[in-house]
């Protein structure tokens, strides 16, 4: 397999969007991506498109981007994958291009979360990754769907809610600098403790917003990198782990194995260790997520994730800086955009770029995880290409 | 000859004991299932014949018969009569009534509760009818729209309606106890001392038979509904009383919201139901491993297309669980969600909370598998099972013992 190499990546800002749909978020996201291409994109170049979408919310995903892009002459695909969308798109570009068949390829995700209310949107996407007769009419909605996993893992570990709230503080005060960030305000670990409850063990400050956004990511053979860029970011590893769809079936829900599985497979395909990566954005859509996130990724072992919260080493400037975009949390989160969008960060983390520098970064990890809890993605990025 | 053989009642957790409140999953066919099996659990008397006598019945068209046969673990070639009715129209039933026969009945409204009485061959206490009055005077009629219609008028209601059938009836003793009344006119017609029933529906005639069963002599009770009335006598013999009547708690502090209605897909409905319903798993018949739903292909060694259903244990304790508090349209929020583990074979499920406040159950806490309406989809009640943690509602220990190795 030949290498591959992030030559331009770009976002529109996470926010609620009312005013523009998805098909102004997906070209603002190209448009976007292409002022990152040191060289110059010219869009005759792209040869084939994927695009990560999870909810269909203004008609056929796959012509809406070939259409507001311009680039009706060239196979588009669509990938929904819960919220690993965004990163399985990529992956699938990826053997793409790696495979030789093309060059050049764009890998885009958008989602519009608030094209309708927000108590609307708890039928409809929990619609999407529940069982019909036995999950959805109770009510799992998507924090319990989290919170019941975190609430064992509280149970079994040492970490407690004050170590949810150091990771909200942590994920806010990264956002700060980012200006395509929803939520740009610190926030103390008073605040995050006495929020509203959301579901126990999340308050209002342990969730992600609801967010709408497009980014988009150019990526391109070893042998035409030159043309575009003399500072290319190597996609290193790339990996989806998969794992029961029903709670119940899931032996011990205080880890979360379709993470450990991408990683395993990511890291195997970089020939890397999780001490080698040095900024990673990991998937914080509730607080305790990233938390046992640490431990499926390797970063900290068994039950010792708060470990790394009570030393600040996954803050910028501790050890292994995580979420230095603001991370989901602060970031915002439109479920096909997230995973590009953490490329898109760490894209410019690699380059020296970020408005959030992690110093002397060379290897990033991106992490995803979603539906039922059983589905994850991890995309190992390097600023070199061994 | 038929007899008595057990008879089992059913008081939600909810309301004063003046007046209980049917819980928010609750409605008359999970009471009468409740009140079923604590009568089966008093009882090995076969069950050939169901008749539910209720005035709340959960669907006038469809689907209430396979939810009972379902809950009280019968085939579902049972016979089931469902019955529009009140207190004279149970005693009616009971009276009239075959070996193998099972008379529930349960309401929503005057008092929540249900009481179910088996019928066997004997022994028990026999029930004999001693008359009955149809006579009309409909202050209270509900018309077809579902509209209450009320009369507001006590003194008209004694003399014309209870009164009036009372001398109809003609009886040649005073009644132990009349069902169908409020406690102070029940004390009127009645013998001294009266028990006290919970609410004046169709089930406190089962709640006056249990009264006089428990009475261990020979009694005649009457059950009146506006201007009916019947009569019946319990007859010498002993009839054991199960009785799943928790102490009362204030009424559920819920918020309901606005939003769309919670989707049903009937063709799941129907894939789940016989496992949903009846709470049995899928059994791998080459190793043995059980699936909870049932799946095509086994969760151990991948043997496909031949599980066959086997019963569920109904003792769980809770794994894991939370408690959502913001608002989600079609549920009342805050509500308790649980993975619950059953006792002694490993299997796992996720489960509404109930029978108690949110929160209530911590990881760890006891408790039983009950049937609930877990939600209304668009109209159309979703029947499965909930957990209800020990120490609220006292259950028997009946249901491994009735339903294990069943005919369903």
């Amino acid at each position: 397999m030949r290498r591959v190499a992030l030559v331009g990546a770009g976002m529109t800002p996470f926010k609620e969007h009312f005013d523009l749909g998805i098909k102004d978020l997906v070209p603002m996201a190209v448009t976007e991506m292409e002022a990152t291409v040191d060289k110059g994109l010219d869009r005759g170049d792209i040869q084939a498109a994927w695009f990560g979408e999870l909810s269909t919310t203004d008609g056929f995903p796959t012509g809406i981007l070939a259409d507001s892009c311009g680039l009706l002459d060239i196979p588009v695909s669509r990938v929904e994958n819960a919220c690993a969308t965004g990163q399985d798109a990529l992956r699938n570009a990826f053997y793409a291009v790696s495979s030789g068949y093309f060059d050049v390829a764009l890998v885009v995700g958008a989602d519009k979360v608030r094209e309708t209310s927000s108590r609307a949107t708890f039928w409809e996407w929990m619609g999407m990754t529940r069982d019909m007769a036995w999950d959805f009419p109770l009510g799992l909605v998507a924090p319990a769907n989290f919170a019941l996993h975190v609430q064992r893992y509280l149970h079994e570990s040492p970490a407690t809610k004050e170590h949810l709230a150091m990771i909200a503080v942590k994920n806010h005060m990264h956002a700060l600098t980012n200006p395509k960030a929803q939520l740009r305000h610190t926030i103390t670990v008073e605040q995050a403790m006495n929020a509203p409850m959301v579901a126990e063990p999340f308050g209002l400050f342990d969730c992600t917003p609801q967010s709408d956004g497009g980014a988009a990511v150019l990526i391109v053979g070893e042998e035409v990198v030159d043309r575009y860029t003399d500072k290319p970011v190597w996609i290193r590893g790339v990996g989806l782990g998969l794992d029961r769809v029903m709670h119940q079936h899931k032996v011990d829900m205080t880890m979360f194995p379709a993470t450990q599985k991408a990683a395993k497979a990511s890291f195997k395909m970089a020939g890397l260790m999780p001490k080698d990566i040095d900024v990673a954005e990991v998937h914080d859509c509730f607080t305790g997520v990233e938390l046992i996130s640490y431990e499926d990724l390797g970063f900290a072992e068994r039950f010792e994730g708060y470990k790394l919260v009570e030393a600040h080493d996954t803050t910028v400037g501790g050890k292994i800086p995580v979420n230095p975009s603001g991370g989901l949390k602060g970031k915002g989160h439109p479920p096909g955009a997230t995973g590009i969008a953490q490329c898109v960060e760490l894209f410019e983390q690699l380059r020296g770029e970020s408005t959030n520098q992690v110093e002397g970064a060379k290897v990033a990890l991106a992490h995803n995880i979603g539906g039922p809890t059983a589905v994850a993605a991890v995309t190992i990025l390097g600023s070199s290409k061994d | 000859m038929s007899a008595l053989a057990a008879i089992g009642t059913y008081l939600p957790p909810w309301g004063s004991e003046k007046a209980r409140l049917g819980g928010l999953d609750e409605d008359a066919l999970t009471m009468a299932v409740e009140a079923g099996l604590a009568a089966r659990s008093a009882s090995d008397v076969a069950v050939t014949k169901v008749v539910f006598i209720s005035r709340s019945l959960p669907l006038v068209i469809g689907g209430n018969s396979a939810v009972l046969l379902a809950g009280l673990g019968l085939a579902n070639d049972t016979e089931v009569i469902e019955q529009v009715g009140g207190a004279p129209a149970v005693l009616d039933a009971l009276a009239t009534a075959g070996p193998g026969t099972m008379v529930l009945a349960a309401d929503l409204d005057e008092g929540a509760g249900a009481g179910a009485a088996l019928i066997g061959p004997g022994p028990g206490a026999t029930v004999t009818s001693r008359g009955r009055v149809h006579r009309s005077l409909p202050v209270r009629a509900q018309s077809l729209d579902g509209v209450l219609h009320e009369d507001d008028d006590p003194r008209l209601v004694r003399e014309r309606g209870t009164r009036a059938s009372f001398q109809g009836l003609a009886l040649d003793a005073v009644p132990f106890v009349v069902a169908g009344l409020s406690p102070r006119e029940t004390a009127a017609f009645s013998g001294p001392n009266p028990p006290v029933l919970p609410a004046t529906g169709a089930f406190s005639a089962i709640f006056a038979l249990a009264a006089a069963a428990e009475s261990g002599a020979e009694q005649l009770i009457v059950a009146v509904e506006q201007a009916t009335a019947s009569a019946a006598a319990l007859g010498a013999g002993t009839t054991p009383v199960v009785r799943v009547e928790p102490e009362p708690h204030s009424p559920e502090k819920r918020r309901t919201h606005p939003g769309p209605d919670i989707k049903i897909a009937f063709t799941a409905y129907d894939r789940a139901f016989d496992s949903k319903v009846a709470w049995e798993a899928g059994e791998c018949p080459s190793c043995g491993t059980l699936a909870l739903p049932p799946r095509h292909r086994c969760l151990e060694c991948g043997e496909e297309g031949t599980s066959v259903l086997v019963a569920l244990p109904r003792t769980a304790f809770v794994y894991t669980q939370t408690t959502i508090h913001i608002p989600v349209p079609g549920l009342s929020t805050p509500y308790s969600l649980a993975v619950i583990e059953l006792d002694g074979v490993g299997v796992r499920s996720l489960a509404t909370v109930t029978d108690s406040e949110p929160d209530t159950a911590g990881i760890g806490s006891t408790g039983r598998m009950v049937l609930r309406r877990v939600a209304t989809r668009s109209g159309v009640p979703d029947y499965g099972y909930a957990f209800s943690p020990d120490g609220i509602v006292h259950r028997p220990a009946y249901v491994e013992a009735t339903i294990s190795g069943g005919t369903r």
